[in-house]
């Protein structure tokens, strides 16, 4: 598996790919060439750039006259510094790739970004973007992630419902032993635990079950993967299916199960800044990113290719196919935006904390 | 006289603008109820309101005093006892054992408590070994305690170098007096060294009670599973609190962490008032013969091989296991998952490559300008009695109170809003200034201990004879310190490689270092990476001391 080479831009021109031509994105010339005469693109994202090596290698070689600069940040830096380099007017990031879905959406509520009408939207789901102006890009599935080494697979909880019984009948066995994002320190952990309040009918129960068992919390995905690898953990809920995959295929000792009952689907929403001083290289990144060749690279890195003309293991063609209608969608749109309301964020994390004991 | 009164007036003015800039940002920023290049943001104590009404805030603090207490009341005195020992007794191999005492001020703390997570956490290879031989481990590496032993611990080489330093500086004359007279090593140590470091150990015992109060490494990883907070680590959850960044709730943390450092600074100057007392370099040769410790020499050998096991050997066992397997823990045999992916893997990515480009870059060359500019504010300020000088002094010790993580984010800030400034924003420029003045307290403590033990009647003597105040300075005064200033330099190197929160949000193409690279790919999950640039900072950090060993900076003479 060729997953890393050198990153330098410049030799990537040598990298043969064997791709169809009609799989290439849609971009209109005038568009291209107005991107060579830039030149540049500087990308701000929260992946890890490991997982898209081979992407940003397969766009070099596309377009050599673009070259790319990838900027590895977490998603708050990415926000504060969007926000802060466009009050001083220092110019921005050209293309902003996230995962924290809500930020990203309050920045093109807030008028941050520019508006473009990609060629490949067609062939995106209706709810993968907001006023062409902030696309999803992947379509990751949220799992329960164990530790194969010390858990039975009978053991292992398939549904939130069935987590939440799980870890009542078995307090002891479990103590200590489970966790996920803490609500109140990781902006994505409390993204997906309102989530689970909205689609778990029995979310109160599952909450105080979380609760009864300790739950440990954390801030980092590395954290909880790790320790529940070394089986200082054994069970982690709300766990990035593509980052657990790519653990994966290191350790196969880690276990993933996409719940039955509802499965939520997260996606690393990109856009284009006002501020942007490349626009036209960020139009053919993000076309390139949604166009069939970008997406299949993107299943190749497990981040779960979103359109559904691309097939294999980490696609939302073959999740569709395996989990159909249980799949929840984060919709891309100002609903993202509710709990950025300060008032209602802290009331939902007081009853968190009162429902799992921590206040 | 006159002339060179400016140039001081001119250092005084510049430190005060390096260091009151990111200050004023954070102050202001701190009264208003958004971020303060928003239009939108009113003035408003909304957000002192908000903090002083968590009950978080209040655990926090609570929990950041015991640490700070704890690790000053631990590492002083261990690191008193460790620089006689080291300095003035027979200690068996103290030559050679002096690198190894170092090296946990370069060790990141996050890399520490990684390590330690590794080696002491529930499923540890230590605590397993130690389960399967006793039945249980009798720890909880993810409690308070543990967090203010290992901080204690891991704070001693700083008590160790103020002390040290001084006590090579001072004659053991007075010692062997003692011992001609007949007193035992103890009580030698306890009636004549003591009383003579006491300048040292107090600015060590409140340097470190700062650095309590800005702990955020070990916190921040060891506090994690069981939900601990310190006041940095409460300020790092703030950042999410709101979901959008909330700059005003960070400011008024930082403002308070600095409410409580402008009280210790009074005191420190309080305590030290008559330092004249201490005086004891002459114009005299200092050939000293060891103090006898007969066979409790190979006690204390032991006493400090175990300190060395347990803050050194062990954390740094779990970092070098980690980087060479692709995972560990309870049923792993390691023997079938060693790999050397993860370091073939770095090389990979140009960001990190940079990374370790400029982390040389900015301990080696950028340390001895910060050392220089240091030695500069130092000799303004030495043996000026004046307004000038007492601004100076509380000046240069704000920063230390600056948490590392708001220090940078400021500086961040100072670098976009100023203009003539930001063409230096994406380059190592940026991270040195901020990594200076940060450091500035640390630095300046250094060349102040070594130059408060310069007699007046040296510099005296050449004022009589003629010599301009500058040429005092550059004949008399530097040529004394010279040492002192090696070893500053030496010790900055060693910090700002080591150096991971300032440069968090400063971090961008061109501004990597390892610190910060590791601290950002630890948020991001890449533990195989952060491991493997841990083992490189570490082996860099020590191939260092040994160039600098071998050009003959040495700490032990």
């Amino acid at each position: 598996m060729p997953r890393r080479y050198p990153l330098f831009l410049a030799l990537m021109l040598t990298v043969t790919q064997s791709v169809t031509a009609d799989s290439g994105p849609g971009t209109a010339k005038d568009v291209v060439s107005a991107a060579e005469q830039e030149g540049k693109l500087v990308v701000y994202s929260t992946t890890d750039i490991a997982l898209v090596v081979p992407l940003l290698k397969d766009f070099a070689a596309l377009y050599p006259k673009v070259a790319l600069e990838y900027n590895d940040l977490n998603s708050t830096e990415l926000y504060n510094r969007v926000i802060s380099e466009v009050a001083a007017g220092a110019g921005s990031g050209d293309f902003l790739w996230s995962s924290a879905m809500d930020l990203q959406m309050k920045l093109a509520n807030d008028a941050y970004a520019l508006a473009y009408a990609s060629p490949e939207l067609p062939h995106l789901p209706q709810w993968a973007s907001w006023r062409n102006e902030a696309y999803a890009t992947t379509f990751e599935p949220i799992a329960f992630v164990y530790n194969k080494r010390l858990v039975k697979p009978e053991e292992v909880p398939q549904s939130h419902t069935e987590l939440a019984k799980t870890l009542a009948g078995n307090t002891d066995r479990w103590r200590g032993k489970v966790t996920a994002y803490d609500p109140e320190r990781s902006g994505v952990g409390f993204l997906l635990i309102t989530q689970d309040a909205r689609l778990d009918p029995n979310f109160a129960e599952t909450e105080r079950s979380y609760g009864r068992v300790g739950v440990k919390l954390y801030t980092s995905i590395g954290a909880m993967l790790e320790r529940i690898q070394s089986g200082e953990h054994l069970l982690g809920f709300n766990i990035f299916g593509s980052y657990a995959t790519a653990r994966q295929r290191k350790d196969p000792s880690l276990g993933i199960v996409y719940p039955k009952d509802y499965t939520l689907v997260m996606a690393r929403l990109a856009l284009i800044p006002k501020a942007a001083k490349h626009p036209n290289a960020a139009k053919v990144f993000l076309d390139y990113i949604l166009s069939k060749r970008g997406q299949e690279l993107i299943a190749e890195a497990a981040l779960f290719s979103i359109r559904d003309d691309v097939e294999g293991e980490h696609t939302a063609a073959s999740l569709n196919r395996e989990l159909g209608g249980t799949l929840k969608p984060l919709p891309v749109g100002p609903s993202l935006l509710v709990y950025l309301d300060h008032a209602k964020r802290l009331e939902f994390l007081k009853q968190w904390q009162q429902a799992i004991g921590t206040k | 006289m006159r002339q060179s009164s400016w140039g001081r007036v001119a250092v005084v003015l510049t430190t005060g603008l390096a260091i009151l800039s990111p200050l004023g940002i954070i102050l202001y920023q701190s009264f208003l109820d958004g971020p303060f290049f928003q239009g939108s943001a009113r003035p408003s104590l909304s957000a002192f309101r908000f903090v002083f009404a968590d009950a978080d805030f209040y655990r926090a603090f609570g929990s950041t005093l015991i640490v700070a207490v704890g690790m000053t009341a631990l590492a002083v005195p261990l690191g008193g006892l460790l620089a006689f020992l080291v300095v003035r007794t027979d200690l068996p191999g103290r030559r050679w054992l002096e690198p190894a005492l170092l090296i946990p001020i370069f060790l990141s703390p996050v890399v520490i408590a990684f390590g330690y997570v590794v080696a002491l956490g529930p499923v540890g290879f230590v605590t397993l070994l130690f389960r399967e031989a006793v039945g249980k481990a009798p720890w909880n590496l993810y409690s308070l305690a543990s967090v203010t032993v290992i901080a204690g611990l891991t704070h001693i080489p700083h008590v160790y170098l103020y002390t040290s330093s001084t006590l090579r500086a001072i004659g053991s004359d007075l010692e062997e007096a003692a011992a001609v007279s007949g007193a035992g090593t103890a009580r030698i140590a306890w009636t004549v060294s003591l009383p003579m470091v006491r300048p040292a150990l107090l600015f060590s015992g409140v340097l470190v009670f700062f650095l309590g109060f800005e702990l955020f490494g070990l916190p921040l990883i060891l506090g994690d599973p069981e939900g601990l907070l310190v006041l940095s680590t409460y300020l790092y959850k703030l950042t999410n609190r709101l979901g959008v960044p909330s700059y005003q709730l960070m400011a008024v943390v930082a403002v308070v962490i600095m409410a409580i450092a402008f009280p210790l600074v009074w005191l420190q100057r309080r305590l030290l008032g008559a330092s004249g007392r201490f005086v004891s370099v002459r114009g005299k040769g200092l050939k000293s013969a060891p103090l006898r410790m007969g066979r409790w020499r190979w006690a204390a050998l032991l006493l400090v091989l175990a300190w060395l096991v347990a803050t050194v050997v062990t954390p740094l066992a779990g970092v070098f296991l980690r980087a060479f397997v692709t995972n560990w823990g309870e049923g792993v045999r390691l023997r079938e998952v060693l790999t050397l992916e993860h370091f073939t893997e770095l090389f990979d990515y140009p960001n990190l490559v940079r990374g370790i480009v400029n982390t040389m870059v900015i301990g080696v060359v950028g340390g001895a300008i910060a050392v220089a500019c240091y030695a500069a504010i130092a000799l303004a300020q030495h043996r000026w009695q004046s307004r000038w000088a007492k601004v100076l002094d509380y000046l240069v010790m704000v920063p230390r109170g600056m948490p590392g993580l708001v220090a940078g984010l400021a500086f961040f800030w100072v670098f976009l809003f100023v203009k003539p400034l930001a063409p230096l924003r994406a380059t190592p420029i940026s991270l040195w200034i901020a990594y200076s003045v940060v450091w500035l307290a640390y630095g300046m403590r250094l060349i102040s201990s070594a130059l408060l033990q310069v007699g007046p009647e040296l510099e005296e003597a050449a004022l009589t004879m003629g010599a301009s105040r500058g040429q005092v300075t550059r004949d008399v005064t530097l040529p004394l310190i010279r040492f002192g200033l090696l070893g500053s330099w030496l010790l900055v190197f060693l910090i700002f490689v080591r150096e991971y929160s300032t440069g968090v949000y400063l971090l961008g193409p061109g501004t990597e270092v390892i610190g910060s690279l590791i601290v950002s790919l630890w948020g991001t999950g890449a533990i195989d990476i952060v491991s493997a640039l841990s083992v490189i900072n570490v082996v860099l950090v020590g191939l260092g001391l040994a160039v600098a060993l071998r050009l003959g900076v040495r700490l032990h003479e």
